[in-house]
């Protein structure tokens, strides 16, 4: 279709000058000179998150979008430089909640691994059972975004109600729905009885029922399939370059997962299959994380069926946390050097770098990068080229949190 | 000369009233009362009775309650929530919508800076006009505002008048997403209205005639929908569009554009835009039900004369909205290219065949 082209000069609005963009004046005259215009989506928009999104739009067709994060940052970094290492462990499962799990083992094992701390296997598969509870929370809280923001109200309540069983599984081993800081070094806090594993097998089935009505009403919907496949594609070599993380990046046909490629806990003694597509688009990227929370179901039913017997806190650490926690942790020092884990959280690759000075209770520095963070290009860059309709679905299609990735 | 003219109006109304022999011995005793007499008569003057009694306003503003809190009930329903209940809980939070009405009565209009203020605030208003003109024309057996052999015809001709009046307030607001949603209304507008009249069109040469007591007289024994299938679907998917219900939930889309049009209204604005699609939804169900179900052919009880056609219309209609208002908790937003592309290409299409089968059937009946 021949382009017809309407050149008229617009003048910029005047609020492009006092909303503080985080882009040159020349950027918004040229845009403004040509046939483009300029749309804010955010920080106050429905389909937004907590950020803005700067998007050049020509016509329908998006032509560039210039992320303006940042409005949701707790500069956790610089406060972890001021709490004792084991006060920590709340303040680092803060930037996601629904994953905290994975966020607070991430930590945990940059101190294991300056201590050389052996955690007892019980604790390990305690541990990965956390791990992914928080994963298929984290994927069904992004199911239901990624639903009300193409319209699908049906598709929002369903992931949150199959969620709560996900929290009453939490609130029943640890004793709080999310944000448990149940991982401490060398161990958990506390052992769970083999009533409650009990419980947590059951409502693995229970779960799963109930996907199945959520998979009728909004997975194999035409009108979902209709507006996310083929859009938002990201090819192999674009992910990689982009340097996308997670699942975004193995729905782009990269069969990288750092639980597979870097072991930990007890990911090694369970079976499972890591979870890719070829597609790329956005109904490929809903379809690795859907695929994945029955791949998590499954290891958690394996870890509960082949828990081992024994203690659940290291010996090296104290034979018993209860009562005696802080006298225990709280002067924990950590040997002079720098100490990073990768960690495979919900929406990607999650790296914790501490850096000690050997001699003082509190880290030198903390460095969290992450998921969000890092699959933020390829989001911006999957976007363009597509209709202005399609930056919700693909907003939802990747999960970005802004709080995660702002930290 | 003051009687005169009352007398004249007292026979004017009285040799046109409603017969309804249940309140027969009330409206005697009320006719004796000077000047009472004649308000119950004109309320009872079929011309009056059916704009702004039933089907008309009343029972409209009836429906409206009804509707908005029916359709948040089923979507909770469905979703696995409660829904509605704290306001009156004995009935359910039944009056839910009356109490938010009243909030947005109370609630600050807020006109701001970069709108054309005597449009922003009277196209709401204005708006009305094309919602409730069709109303004249939509008969209920006995009880008819205007009677005219092109009723159907005028129906559809005002109704093509409401988006015009949502593309001015988007206008009129100055915001660029009531200004994307305006363009996406227009975009809209245009793939509906020409399968629609088609359908409507074949119906007409079905029926013979644009008279709704010639199409409600042929349905006496086999309904529209049974008919001409493939206009009832037609005229269905339309009347989707056209109320942006949920598949083509795209002007308002509210997490893309933020309400389109109606981003910058508050207050008892909003409550009167927010209103319009259902009206707009009330007036095609009332020409879904005369075209496509058989209008008021229905139950007949004896007490109730000639109150029988509009109660069956109006019960008619308001179970198609009913069954209607599940789509939106069955399906996503398709985008507005896929909806061009899917109603210039099938639905004409589906259109056509209905015409076909229109003249055909006109034909041979």
């Amino acid at each position: 279709m021949e382009e017809i082209k309407i050149e008229v000069p617009v003048e910029p609005p005047k609020e492009l000058e006092t909303l503080f963009l985080p882009i040159p004046k020349d950027y918004v005259e040229d845009t403004y000179r040509k046939d483009d215009f300029l749309i804010l989506v955010g920080p106050q928009h429905p389909g937004s998150g907590h950020m803005r999104l700067i998007v050049r739009v020509k016509g329908d067709i998006i032509q560039e979008v210039i992320p303006d994060p940042g409005y949701v940052h707790r500069s956790m970094e610089k406060l972890a430089e001021n709490r004792l290492y084991i006060q920590n462990i709340p303040l680092v499962e803060r930037p996601a909640i629904m994953d905290s799990a994975n966020f607070n083992l991430g930590y945990v094992r940059a101190i294991e691994s300056a201590m050389d701390i052996e955690v007892p296997e019980r604790a390990k598969f305690l541990r990965t059972i956390l791990a992914e509870l928080c994963r298929i929370g984290t994927h069904l809280y992004d199911a239901a975004i990624l639903a009300v923001f193409i319209g699908h109200t049906t598709g929002f309540m369903y992931p949150f109600g199959i969620r709560e069983l996900i929290c009453e599984a939490l609130a029943r081993m640890t004793g709080a729905r999310f944000t448990s800081s149940f991982i401490i070094p060398g161990g958990v806090r506390r052992d769970v009885e083999e009533k409650t594993l009990r419980w947590v097998y059951d409502a693995t089935f229970a779960i799963e029922k109930r996907l199945k009505s959520f998979e009728r009403i909004f997975i194999k919907n035409p009108t979902t399939i209709a507006r996310l496949r083929d859009v938002g594609v990201l090819s192999k070599e674009e992910a990689i370059r982009f340097g996308v993380v997670g699942p975004f990046l193995r729905a782009s046909g990269v069969e990288y997962d750092t639980r597979i490629v870097e072991p930990y806990e007890a990911y090694e003694e369970v079976t499972w299959d890591i979870v890719t597509a070829d597609e790329g688009d956005g109904y490929a990227r809903f379809l690795v994380r859907v695929n994945e929370v029955s791949q998590s179901l499954g290891i958690i039913r394996q870890c509960i069926t082949s828990m081992p017997e024994g203690r659940y806190v290291s010996e090296q650490i104290c034979d018993d946390v209860k009562g005696n926690f802080f006298d225990k942790f709280g002067n924990l020092v950590l040997p002079a050097g720098e100490y990073t884990t990768l960690t495979e959280a919900a929406r990607g690759t999650l790296l914790f770098t501490i850096v000690s000075d050997g001699e003082s209770n509190v880290p030198y520095r903390v460095r969290i990068v992450t998921p969000g963070w890092l699959y933020l290009r390829g989001f911006m860059e999957s976007l363009k080229g597509e209709r202005l309709a399609d930056l919700q679905a693909i907003y939802g299609s990747f999960g970005y949190f802004p709080p995660e990735a702002d930290r | 000369m003051i009687d005169e003219i009352l007398a004249t109006l007292m026979n004017v109304f009285r040799s046109n009233s409603m017969q309804i022999p249940l309140i027969q011995p009330i409206v005697d005793y009320l006719m004796q009362i000077p000047l009472i007499n004649i308000l119950v008569a004109l309320i009872l003057w079929r011309p009056f009775f059916a704009v702004v009694i039933m089907p008309g306003l009343a029972v409209l503003l009836l429906y409206l309650l009804y509707i908005v809190w029916f359709e948040r009930k089923l979507t909770a329903r469905i979703q696995w929530r409660v829904g509605p209940l704290e306001v009156a809980r004995p009935i359910r939070g039944a009056i839910q919508a009356l109490a938010d009405g009243l909030r947005y009565f109370f609630q600050e209009a807020i006109v701001h800076r970069d709108a054309h203020r005597p449009y922003f605030v009277q196209l709401p208003i204005l708006a009305f006009i094309p919602i409730l003109l069709p109303i004249a024309f939509i008969p209920a057996g006995n009880a008819v505002g205007i009677k005219t052999p092109y009723a159907i015809q005028l129906i559809v001709a005002f109704l093509a008048l409401i988006p015009i009046t949502i593309i001015a307030i988007g206008w009129a607001s100055n915001n660029r997403f009531a200004f994307v949603g305006s363009v996406r209304e227009a975009l809209m507008y245009v793939a509906y209205e020409i399968p629609f009249i088609i359908a409507v069109i074949s119906m007409i040469y079905l029926y013979g005639s644009g008279d709704p007591y010639v199409a409600v007289e042929k349905q006496s024994l086999v309904p529209g929908a049974i008919l001409n299938p493939i206009a009832f679907l037609v005229f269905l998917i339309t009347m989707l569009m056209a109320t942006s219900r949920l598949p083509f939930e795209i002007p308002e889309a509210d997490q893309e554009i933020a309400f389109g049009p109606f981003v910058e209204y508050s207050g008892m604005l909003f409550g009167l835009v927010m209103v319009l699609a259902y009206e707009k939804l009330y007036i095609m169900t009332l020409l879904f039900v005369i075209l496509f179900l058989g209008g008021w052919n229905g139950f007949y009880f004896e007490p109730l004369g000639d109150l029988n056609a509009p109660l069956c219309l109006f019960i008619k209609t308001v179970v198609v909205i009913s069954i209607i208002a599940i789509v939106r908790s069955m399906y996503a937003r398709y985008r507005i290219d896929q909806t061009l592309r899917y109603s210039f290409s099938w639905l004409i299409a589906f259109s056509m065949v209905a015409l076909g089968i229109g003249v055909v059937l006109g034909w041979i009946l």
